[in-house]
């Protein structure tokens, strides 16, 4: 048994060796709970413009699956330390530090889907690819081989390995990570699985392209990345402006495929994860087939955790069972004297948390 | 050796270190990563009559050193909340209070008349500053008629559980709603609620929040809520003695100390709860650590011992 917080002052630099103390020993292998973990940066590789790939090392992990994700401080939050005294001479600037003066810092945490995970030689690899939007990811992307991350996981509800034969997993985007993840859990688990990616244009997809084998701009699934490769997944690769693979959406590229191939309604599932546009056009293709899918949503998050009720998602009532809050009106979700007084009509459809229900829901059960 | 403990209005508290209501739900979520029995008490989210489903997505969004939110009371309900949380939060050991929101006096009453039959609820934190809801609490709390109205019609039946006023920061000056909180038969004040503010997407030229505007939090907002702990202990609290829960961009010992200095009797940790929850903690041994360095055995010892300048 560990218990979380250690008893020990959280900024003198000791607890992330503390609580791995903690962790380790007989029980290491068994952390069966999320928690606050200190992950050691292995490389930190840019994929394409803006997008990096950090492999990160942990000496455990609890068990995860693709769809779940992780919050990572992303910037040095250290206390106000007690007024000095500075001396600098003329025409010197002073040296001066400290959260209040070293310019932007993130303050919340940033959620991150997992990309992969290896464990080898009893510790865990876990991967994170992010695109650089902001202050947060902009310090994930000056991040050194060596450095200590902080990252609090695994949170949320990952996809559910339906009973398929057959798989096909879509992502656009920074959508592509998890299906990576998803790429190799489906093969290990026995089912021939074919990926499609889409991006914008070619300088934006966070992928390796091989130059033996280019992507097909017929759509035909190749091992043509080396991340998917890796993972035995023949993929088909898609760019808005046919700067690479097919010309097209990637929804389109999907349509085609489907097309072809014409698999069994019982001996396919979809999985998606990207833009809201593309996943909607993806939910559409696969039940209007009769077609399972599941798509992994992205939401802005205050804490992760399910506490803030900020990463809402509307989902179909009709679950009295359900354990979120349930609405009492349908016609002003967004706040109104009969809400509070309780003048009620049960709506079609409830908000559910992305962070604690999702981020990986049944497309079916989706309000677009 | 350093003691700890409070007493606010007649509750015992172990430490001065408090959940801000709507950052610890309702001590269910957080378990497995705070250990809440270290904590003085527990805040929960906001309560109402009816259970409510909140504001549009986006709800929040990241500002410099803080945060904005607009998520619009979503909670349970009071007969979910009394059926299905409060069985978890008797088991908690230390002292609950519950945070609760209404539309009319009325909602206020029913509600704070159902928690005095909860055996879990020390205390209710009259929600009356909450900026996101449409004819929602905020006229209540910045009206010092309006303070006065609910403050006094929950007051009378609240016999068991202590009564907490939780004051809006948009106002012209907060000690006049505090002098009517106070006058009403406020016990404790909790200071401050979020900020009435907004973020804009410069590209579509919206408001980024569904809700168009939301409370702001975190750092940004520290500065701000010391003066107004400072102002509301000097000019009213103080003389009535009525103590004050201080709260506004806690996240070190350091910020905590400062509310403490400026007269809040005991402090609570909001957003930072969502960027490290466990180490919310650190900040009671900082607590200790500034007493101790400073010859002080008690925390009442420092609280309002803020020492002015001197104007010329």
């Amino acid at each position: 048994m560990w218990r979380w917080p250690p008893t020990c002052n959280r900024f003198d630099g000791a607890w992330p060796k503390a609580y791995h103390a903690l962790c380790m020993g007989s029980q290491r292998s068994t952390i069966a709970r999320r928690g606050v973990f200190s992950a050691k940066v292995l490389e930190n590789n840019q994929l394409c413009l803006d997008h990096y790939q950090l492999v990160l090392q942990l000496e455990a992990f609890p068990p995860c699956r693709a769809g779940q994700f992780v919050t990572v401080r992303c910037g040095q939050v250290e206390p106000i330390q007690a007024p000095r005294e500075i001396q600098w001479q003329a025409g010197q600037l002073p040296e001066l530090y400290g959260p209040e003066l070293t310019g932007r810092q993130p303050l919340l945490r940033r959620p991150f889907s997992l990309a992969g995970r290896r464990d080898v030689g009893g510790k865990v690899e876990l991967e994170i690819i992010h695109h650089v939007i902001g202050v947060g990811t902009a310090f994930l992307a000056e991040a050194r081989r060596g450095d200590e991350i902080e990252l609090l996981g695994p949170l949320g509800n990952g996809f559910d390995i339906l009973p398929t034969g057959r798989a096909v997993v879509v992502g656009g985007g920074v959508g592509i990570p998890p299906m990576l993840y998803l790429a190799q859990q489906l093969t290990e688990a026995g089912k021939q699985v074919v990926a499609f990616a889409g991006a914008r244009t070619r300088a934006v997809l966070p992928l390796t392209i091989g130059s033996a084998q280019p992507p097909s701009t017929a759509g035909w699934p190749g091992m043509c990345t080396a991340e998917f490769a890796a993972r035995a997944t023949p993929t088909v690769v898609a760019t808005d402006d046919g700067s690479l693979g097919v010309a097209g959406f990637v929804s389109q590229a999907l349509e085609q495929w489907l097309d072809r191939e014409q698999p069994a309604t019982d001996d396919l599932a979809v999985y998606a994860c990207g833009p809201a546009p593309m996943m909607r056009a993806i939910a559409t293709i696969a039940l209007g087939r009769g077609y399972r899918c599941q798509v992994a949503l992205e939401r802005h998050m205050g804490c992760g955790l399910g506490t803030c009720q900020s990463c809402v998602v509307k989902v179909k009532s009709g679950d009295p069972a359900d354990g979120g809050a349930r609405p009492s009106v349908s016609a002003h979700p967004t706040g109104n004297a009969a809400q509070l007084t309780g003048n009620s009509v049960q709506p079609a459809w409830q908000y559910k948390l992305a962070c604690k229900d999702g981020p990986v829901f049944d497309a079916a059960d989706l309000v677009w | 050796m350093v003691d700890l403990r409070v007493n606010l209005a007649g509750v015992e508290m172990a430490n001065p270190l408090l959940t801000a209501s709507g950052t610890c739900g309702y001590a269910d979520e957080y378990a497995d990563l705070l250990d809440l029995r270290a904590l003085g008490a527990f805040t929960t989210k906001s309560i109402t009559l009816a259970s409510r489903i909140g504001n549009e997505y986006p709800r929040v969004v990241e500002t410099r050193a803080g945060m904005l939110n607009a998520i619009g009371l979503a909670n349970i309900g009071l007969d979910r909340f009394v059926a299905d949380k409060a069985p978890l939060l008797e088991k908690l050991g230390i002292p609950v209070f519950v945070n609760v929101a209404g539309v009319t006096v009325e909602d206020y009453v029913a509600v704070a008349s159902r928690l005095e039959q909860v055996e879990a609820v020390r205390g209710i934190e009259l929600n009356i500053s909450c900026p996101n809801v449409k004819a929602g609490g905020i006229q209540f709390g910045t009206d010092p008629v309006q303070v006065c109205k609910v403050v006094s019609a929950v007051r009378n039946v609240c016999r068991k559980n202590v009564l907490i006023v939780k004051l809006s920061p948009n106002v012209t000056d907060i000690a006049v709603t505090a002098r009517a909180a106070v006058e009403a038969g406020a016990q404790i004040l909790s200071m401050i609620n979020t900020f009435t503010a907004m973020a804009i997407d410069i590209e579509t030229r919206k408001p980024i929040l569904a809700n168009n505007t939301g409370g702001l939090s975190g750092p940004a907002i520290r500065p701000i809520a010391v003066q107004m702990v400072h102002r509301v202990y000097s000019q009213v609290a103080k003389a009535a003695g009525v103590p004050i829960i201080g709260m506004g961009g806690i996240q070190f010992a350091h910020d905590a100390i400062e509310f403490l200095l400026a007269g809040a009797s005991a402090v609570a940790v909001g957003t930072a709860l969502f960027v490290d929850p466990g180490g919310v903690l650190a900040i009671k041994d900082g607590i200790a650590e500034y007493l101790t360095r400073h010859g002080h055995s008690r925390v009442s010892d420092i609280v309002g011992t803020l020492e002015l300048n001197g104007r010329a």
